[in-house]
């Protein structure tokens, strides 16, 4: 299967500490891969690292086939959607305007702008401040400019943060149609196990930066059929962690 | 960069940023413009007007202007920090585009600004009725003298309002060179210390005086007299404005999130 993303031996350093040391992940194509750890694991300085927010110590980065380096980063990130962290967007604009900033950085067809509203259902609401949305809705318009150049990756930070439980399980049977309906490989981190074990097809475990498993999500069930999953995911990271 | 200047256009929606700095110049405005023009004492006024303005203003200008730049660039940058937005625009473009373009836009609000002040001033000045015809040779080397400046001061505010999320910094560190610039303002017997600050430009570019003013003769005998302009200060102008830009876009472009 062929790899969208592939880091090698990934390191970030922040002075003495190591957010996330010698990291070798792989993404294939057209699957969900759940990066899953505790909080501080290192989930998000890994995706930022991925998106070029942040400058690794050492390793290398692979994304559709190529090492990403500060030249041809654009022309990767083109490809790519994202949503860290928090969502980004200009509280005094309206989720219209919002959009039309990067649906006009990107050269992108006005239309695009209507599709991404429509998929996060935000198109009633798109003439309203977005100073003024719930954290929800905000989430769902980072998903929406996320998703505005319906990109071939889509690296989804902690998407469900902020959103109730229908609004949790709407954003997991979205994420989990994009492949299928769009050909997207989608990356989601979250340190919600359940979040991941309901979504994703691939999963990546990360603990003080190290990766502690990665592999398809059914042979993780399947390596002690003792134990729970939750006690598989304890007994690799050594932490408490939200179920 | 046509592309990122019409989001920079998009951006400043409902953000006003256009009218603070109105509101900023039309304060420097009445500073500048009070004074009396009717009143028995106001013959030298009158007489000397243009020249008066060309004298007196640049302080005025030393105290407005930085302010509004201060104010501007906070605005502008503001509202990417508080949506956390860089992340999101790094991802679509190069970092040091989305610095130029905010800086031009935030460049071009501010000349503008300036321009109305300058209009502003020659309009009041025919209007109350200043002896003959304005000195246009001379108030447009006025205009290019605040413009200078202004554009100086520009580039470092809008470079620290980049960097740092808390416009606070930014701000203080603008009030802080406009009291230390109208300060070497008023020791003219150091013209070193007005080049060596980007707040003592708007000084150190003057170039009409006053003399035969004192306290006993007031302006009986007074008259105003082109100055000697330091090409220091012309210099520093340059070396600033280049030093401020590159220094504030290499730390953007290598600003991790």
């Amino acid at each position: 299967m062929k790899e969208t993303v592939k880091t090698h031996s990934l390191t970030k350093e922040y002075g003495a500490i190591e957010c996330v040391s010698r990291l070798d992940m792989e993404v294939h194509e057209g699957r969900i891969y759940g990066f899953l750890g505790p909080n501080g694991a290192g989930k998000s300085t890994t995706l930022k690292m991925l998106l070029g927010l942040a400058r690794p110590t050492h390793g290398e980065i692979e994304i559709f086939g190529k090492r990403l380096t500060n030249r041809n980063r654009l022309g990767i990130l083109r490809n790519i959607g994202s949503l860290i962290e928090s969502p980004s967007y200009y509280g005094h604009l309206t989720a219209r305007e919002n959009l039309k900033i990067y649906q006009t950085i990107l050269g992108l067809p006005e239309k695009n702008i209507d599709k991404a509203l429509q998929i996060v259902r935000l198109d009633r609401q798109q003439g309203k401040k977005t100073s003024a949305y719930s954290l929800g809705m905000k989430q769902r318009l980072g998903l929406a400019s996320a998703l505005l150049s319906f990109p071939k990756l889509l690296i989804l930070d902690e998407p469900t943060n902020g959103l109730d439980p229908a609004g949790i399980q709407e954003m997991r049977e979205l994420i989990r149609s994009l492949p299928e309906q769009y050909g997207m490989t989608v990356i989601v981190s979250s340190h919600l196990l359940s979040e991941i074990d309901q979504m994703a097809e691939d999963i990546g475990i990360i603990a003080n930066g190290r990766m502690m498993y990665q592999g398809p999500l059914n042979m993780l069930h399947e390596t002690d059929r003792s134990k729970t999953l939750e006690e598989i995911f304890l007994s690799l990271t050594g932490k408490d962690v939200s179920l | 960069m046509i592309r990122l200047l019409k989001c920079e256009l998009i951006k400043m929606r409902r953000r006003y940023v256009f009218l603070s700095l109105l509101a900023v110049t039309a304060a420097g405005l009445v500073f500048s413009l009070y004074g009396d023009y009717s009143g028995p004492g106001s013959g030298f006024t009158i007489k000397n007007g243009w020249l008066l303005f060309l004298y007196q203003l640049p302080l005025v200008n030393g105290i407005f202007f930085p302010i509004a730049a201060a104010v501007t660039a906070s605005r502008l940058a503001d509202a990417e920090h508080k949506g956390s937005a860089f992340k999101q625009l790094f991802a679509a473009e190069k970092r040091g585009r989305i610095y130029d373009a905010k800086l031009i836009t935030g460049l071009v609000t501010m000349l503008l600004s300036v321009l109305i002040y300058w209009v502003v001033i020659l309009v009041f000045g025919i209007a109350v009725g200043f002896e003959g015809e304005p000195p246009m040779g001379l108030y447009l080397r006025y205009l290019a003298c605040i413009a200078a400046p202004t554009a100086v001061i520009y580039f470092f505010q809008h470079g620290l309002s980049m960097l740092f999320k808390n416009q606070a910094a930014s701000f203080f560190a603008g009030v802080i060179g406009t009291f230390a610039g109208v300060f070497s303002m008023f020791l003219p017997q150091f013209p070193a210390l007005r080049n060596s600050l980007p707040w003592g430009l708007y000084g150190a570019m003057q170039f009409i005086g006053l003399f035969g003013w004192t306290q006993e003769t007031r302006y009986e005998f007074a008259y105003f007299e082109m100055m000697h302009t330091e090409p220091a200060a012309y210099a520093a102008a340059a070396v600033y404005a280049a030093v401020f830009y590159a220094l504030g876009k290499y730390m953007f472009c290598r600003k991790e999130i």
